[in-house]
Parts: C-alpha cells; structure tokens; sequence
C-alpha cells in the first residue's frame, strides 16, 4: 500500500515538472478538436484536410519555421469560451485564441482583449487587406480586435440529381428563386416530380439554423434587428412577413421536419431533398460525398449562397478570428505574435480550403482559391455577408433565444406574434442585466 | 425476507418483462460499441451501417494514436482515486463522530452538512473558482481533487452507518483500555467495509464522469482528466464526421467504470441491500 502510494505521489511530482529551453513560448488556445494522431508532425500543410488538420499542421509549419518560438498548442472542447472566461478569471489567458467575431465585443467591452492594431502594423498586415465582412466582424470601438480568419455563413446546399430530376436545372446549375412566389412554385414542382421535400430543415435543437434563416431575410429588406444596445426588434411587419413564409413551407409540407442537425445532414448526403440550408463548414464533408462513387450524392452536389428573395442580397454572416486576450507579455512574446499572424494571414489560403471564405481579399481573388471547388459560387458571400452589430453585446446567447422562437414560429409550436414577441422579451431581458 | 425472494418463482410473465428490461438497457450500449467499430466516413448519413461489416479498430487507434490520452487517463485516475480515498478518510471520521462523540453544536453541525446536500455545485461554482485562482490551485491535481473531498453524501451515509452498529461494541472496547482511535480504526472502521466500499464506488464514478469543475479548472490539455480531453478532442460542429470515433471514445472513457464495477459488485449488492433493510 505505500509503494502504490510512493508511485503516486512520484507521477505526480513528475507530472508536475516543466520542461525549460530558450525559446519564446506563446500559448495558443483554439477549438476545431484535436488529431495528433493523424497529423501531429507533419508540416506540409497541401497535404492536410479538414479544419483539424489544417490548424494541426499550419502550427506545426510555424514552429518548425521559427526556431526561436515555440506555440503550445491547448485544445479545447468547442466553442470553449466557458474554459476561456476561468482563465480570464483566474488572470491566466492564454496568448492567443481562437474567436468567433460576435463574440468579441462580449470581452472587448471589458478590456479582456488587446486590440491588434500594433500587431498588424508589425506583420504589415492592414486592415484593408481584409474583405468587408471579416472587416466589419473585428472592428470595434474604433480598433481592430483579432486577425480575421474566416468568414462562414449559410449557403443552399444542392442536390443537383434531384434538381435535375425535377426540371429545375439550366446550363448545368440549379435554378434557385429570386422571389417567395418562385420559391413556392419550384418547391411544390420540385416535390411533385420527385416525390421528396425541396428543403431539408433542422429546426430541431440547432437555434442557429432558425436564427440564421431569419436574420438573413429580416437584413434584406433593411430591418434594423437591435436598435440600440439594449433591444432587439423582430415582432415587426418584416419579421412577421420572414416568419410567415417559413412557417408556410412547414404548413405545405415542403419542407422535412422534426430533424436536428445530424438528421438532416444525413437526410442530404442520402438524397432525401432538394436543398440543405446550412454553412460553409459543410462543404468538405458535401464534396467528399460527392465525389465518393455510389453516393447518393456522387456527381450531384452544388453550393450557393442564400438566394435574394426580398430587398437588397445582403446576408448574415459571421467568422473565426485569433484574439490576444489582455495580459502582460514580454516584447519578445509580443513580437511572435505578430510573427504568428504574419503567418497565419500568408497561409489564409490554406484555410479557405475547409470550405470557409477567406478573410483576406488577396485569397477570395487568388486563381488557387477560385480553382477550387465551388468556390467561384459562394465567393459572393464576402461581399453580402453582414456580421450583427459589435455594440451588442451577448450574440451567442442571443442567437441561442432567438433560433429557439423562430424556430417554434417556424414550426407552429407557436404563434409568429407571440413567439417574435417572445424572442423580443427574453433578448431585450437578457441585454438589461448586462453590465 | 431474502429466503422469501430465493423461493420464489419468476413467471414467464415476469421473465418477459426482465428480458425486455434487459434488451432497453443494453441496446444503447451495444449501439454505440458497434458504431466505435465502423469508419466514419462510412457513417455519414449512413448509421445504420454499423449493423454490418467492415468492421475497424481505427478509432481506438486514432484515440492512442492522440499523445495526450494516456496522460489523460492517468489525470483521471490520480482525480478519482485521491478524491475517492480523501471521501473515505473524512466521511469515515465525520460519521464516527456525529455518531459517537458528544461535542458542542454537534446537531447543529450536522444540521449544516446535511444543508450541504441541498446546495447544487453550480451555485457555488464562481465563489469556488475565485478561490482556487486565489490560491494558485487552478491547473494542479490538488485543484482537481479538493472540491469533491466536500462530501455531505458520504458524512450522512456513514453516520447514518456506524449509528445502526451497537453501542455495545465501543462500550467493551473501553472497557478493555482501548482508545478512542483504536476503537474507531480496529472495531468499528472494519464493520462499515460494505458502506465504505459502496461510498468509494459513488465516488468514483462521480469524480470520473465529472465535466463541469474540469473544464474550468483544467483549461491547459495536459492537466485534462478524460472527459475534458475526449471532448477538446471532437473535431467538427456536431460532431457529423466523426461519428465512429466519438462512440470509440466513449466506449474507452467507460471501461475503467466498468472494471470497477466488475470489481466491487458484490460489495455494492450487499451494502446497498444491508442499508435498505436497515
């Protein structure tokens, strides 16, 4: 019993040591899961897929570049903000971290985050380098508060057999519509001649597919969704008229339902409706199914930003950013993170391949990133794309409570007035007890 | 009452019902061990596919294969055992006492540890936090294991178990010269094995599946226990590509529960069936 308890305490003492060298040691926080064992070592970032391998790799590259730093990398469960706040908490943040762009504010209002701007400056980063949405996404109080390293948002997801089958291709590309009425019309043809749904839908458990759907629309037609810091407003003519269409696909079966998000992700890749409104983090995964012979989808998948149906084709978007979360830091660690954005910013190509657009307007422009596939389709998506407001503060949150409500409008759980009300009451309750 | 259970019957009734029990629980367990054995790629869109061959190890290495895990499954373990053997130690004396030894506020305290049971940890998750930042305990084992050493479960479990053995027993003791500790280390520590064996187990568990004081407390991956660390580890937004390896994960998370079930099962019985008839 105590030799156990020696060989314990022993790991545990051991455990506990720290290796030393002369290295400048920056401490990099990111979310995006963890494959070591797939590409932990390798450097050659062409050869990576996925987000995983991608940032596993590009970390690699850096560190094997410059000899003189070294990143230690800490893997968190996405999005990892409960673990980033303890930190915050317990005055011991790490150096950078990977952040969505409405989430920002929630730390920058407090002083939790540096601004970037001297960063960017020393890795002759400028911010009109940027493409407008992933401007807009770090930009507040007058400061820009993370590189940008990603725009993501919606897109209509296609099977184009079923299109096809339908009668709904032209020139080889699916015919999406311009108004609701078309909409209405190539779903009802589009069920009649296939026999399945026109819109795969998970208005189950994902809030963000709701939230999405109705944010985007409501922008189109130039409705201002937060006023003021403290309010939302969605109990209008423009969110009863977005609300009333979506439940009216419910109502007329034209779309599936009671799926969450696996549900209906496995309901597209097994060709089981027309269209699958849902991210750009979804086009890798289409693409392989796509490509993959025998798949329901094989040769069948096409991607497009959400079509414009009201207004101006404007759409919600938001996207990943590398933060530097406030703390004191030696000029050598302040140096290697601006060599580290350097980095980053010269391999934002790399990223794009996830399936992302580029934050960056020399990537969205560069022959690479349009070569591949679908990109030339979905590269609108940084001009249209339009992040929510940095002076509200509580987006994550937000969007939680409002997805929950549009979707039960959506669905007809409840009422569109008393769910939008709903929505209204609970965000604007949510924003009063902020401090 | 136990001869009266062993002579009884089940009918077939009764046989159907255990049967269709059996398969409710087992069906999940054996869903998901058959799902950590197909390829993900294979999975998308397609879970039933688990039901039928190719089957892989892929995922489980994919899990050794992360250089992290097995320091991770050491965390847990270092976690679990230290917090299940403080429980003991402090339950066991906690117990002795609010049983055995008269002492001023004695009610008064207990009416306090029992209050404890009341309290949800989360209400107290903030306060708990800054004062483990204050102490520079955050991301070190003796952070991880003191918060679940606050145990009023296992004080009012083993008072409420050394009160039911008799007095008797202490009484001679004393009267052979021994002394306080002795009584309670060499005559009544011994007869609460059955209770101790099931507290050390609830322990255990609880502080192998723990999540939530891990996550905020752990936030650098090589002081992860294992639930952190297999969740840091899933790669994309709902986990919609890595079906299989999820479930791998899962499976590997749960073996070390499983042995020590296997382990103690008996004791866990019989203490449980020994509590409930006293």
């Amino acid at each position: 019993m105590k030799r156990a308890l020696a060989a314990l305490l022993t790991v545990v003492a051991l455990g506990s040591c720290t290796q030393s060298d002369h290295k400048t040691h920056i401490y990099l926080q990111r979310f995006f899961g963890e494959c070591g064992a797939e590409y932990g070592g390798s450097i050659d970032v062409s050869k990576a897929e996925g987000e995983c391998g991608i940032i596993t790799t590009l970390v690699d590259r850096f560190n094997a570049e410059n000899p003189d730093i070294h990143i230690d990398v800490n893997v968190v469960a996405w999005p990892g903000y409960p673990q980033l706040t303890a930190q915050v908490a317990a005055r011991d943040p790490p150096d950078l971290v990977t952040m969505h762009e409405g989430v920002i504010s929630d730390y920058a209002s407090k002083g939790l985050v540096e601004p970037v701007d001297g960063y960017l400056r020393a890795a002759g980063i400028s911010p009109s380098d940027f493409t407008e949405a992933a401007r807009q996404g770090v930009t507040m109080y007058g400061h820009i508060y993370g590189l940008p390293w990603d725009t993501h948002g919606g897109l209509f997801h296609v099977n184009t057999a079923l299109f096809a089958k339908a009668g709904l291709m032209r020139g080889g590309k699916p015919v999406l519509p311009n108004t609701w009425d078309e909409l209405f019309a190539q779903a009802r043809q589009f069920e009649q001649r296939t026999g399945k749904p026109y819109l795969i839908q998970s208005n189950v458990g994902d809030p963000a597919f709701a939230a999405r759907n109705l944010y985007t629309y409501m922008m189109a037609q130039g409705a201002v969704l937060f006023p003021d810091a403290r309010h939302i407003r969605l109990n209008t003519p423009v969110g009863v008229q977005v609300a009333s269409y979506f439940r009216r696909i419910n109502a007329e079966e034209l779309g599936t339902r009671n799926m969450d998000t696996p549900a209906a992700i496995a309901a597209f890749v097994s060709g089981q409706g027309g269209i699958y409104p849902t991210g750009t983090w979804m086009i890798g995964s289409f693409e392989q199914e796509a490509e993959t012979p025998g798949r329901p989808l094989y040769k069948s998948y096409a991607v497009y930003p959400y079509p414009r149906l009201w207004g101006e084709h404007v759409e919600y978007v938001s996207g990943h950013s590398w933060v530097v979360p406030t703390r004191k830091r030696t000029p050598r660690q302040r140096e290697a993170i601006a060599r580290f954005f350097k980095f980053m910013a010269a391999h934002n190509y790399d990223w794009a391949r996830t399936g992302h657009i580029p934050a960056f307007k020399a990537v969205l422009d560069d022959p690479r990133f349009r070569a591949l596939p679908h990109r030339e389709d979905i590269a609108p998506l940084a001009q249209i794309g339009r992040p929510l407001p940095s002076y509200v503060l509580r987006q994550n949150a937000i969007e939680g409570i409002v997805g929950e409500e549009a979707a039960a409008a959506f669905t007809g759980q409840k009422s569109i007035p008393q769910a939008l009300a709903a929505a209204e009451r609970r965000v604007d309750n949510l924003l009063a007890q902020v401090d | 009452m136990a001869a009266d259970l062993r002579g009884r019957r089940l009918t077939p009734l009764g046989w159907a019902g255990l049967l269709i029990g059996a398969i409710v629980m087992l069906a999940p367990l054996v869903w998901t061990l058959l799902l950590s054995l197909k390829n993900n790629a294979e999975l998308v869109g397609h879970s039933e596919a688990a039901l039928h061959a190719p089957y892989t190890l892929q995922n489980y290495a994919a899990i050794f294969g992360n250089s992290l895990t097995l320091r991770w499954l050491l965390n847990s373990s270092i976690v679990a055992l230290g917090q299940t053997a403080g429980v003991l130690m402090l339950a066991s004396l906690a117990g002795y006492g609010f049983s055995r030894l008269d002492f001023p506020l004695r009610r008064t305290l207990y009416v306090f540890v029992l209050l404890g049971l009341a309290i949800p940890s989360q209400a107290v998750i903030l306060v708990q936090h800054q004062l483990f930042a204050w102490l520079h305990l955050h991301n070190s084992y003796p952070g991880l294991i003191l918060p679940g050493l606050v145990a009023p479960f296992g004080v009012f479990f083993m008072t409420t178990y050394m009160r039911g053995i008799p007095r008797e027993l202490d009484e001679a003791a004393m009267l052979d010269g021994a002394s306080r500790w002795t009584i309670f280390w060499k005559v009544i520590l011994p007869l609460t094995i059955p209770a101790q064996s099931t507290l050390a187990v609830f322990t255990f568990l609880g502080a192998w599946n723990d999540y939530w004081w891990p996550l905020i407390s752990a936030t650098r991956s090589d002081m992860y226990t294992l639930t952190v660390g297999l969740a840091a580890a899933q790669m994309n937004y709902a986990q919609t590509s890595g079906l299989g390896y999820l479930m791998a994960q899962a499976v590997f998370a749960s073996i070390p529960i499983f042995i020590v079930y296997i382990i103690f099962q008996k004791q866990i019985v019989r203490a449980m069936a020994g509590t409930a008839v006293r």
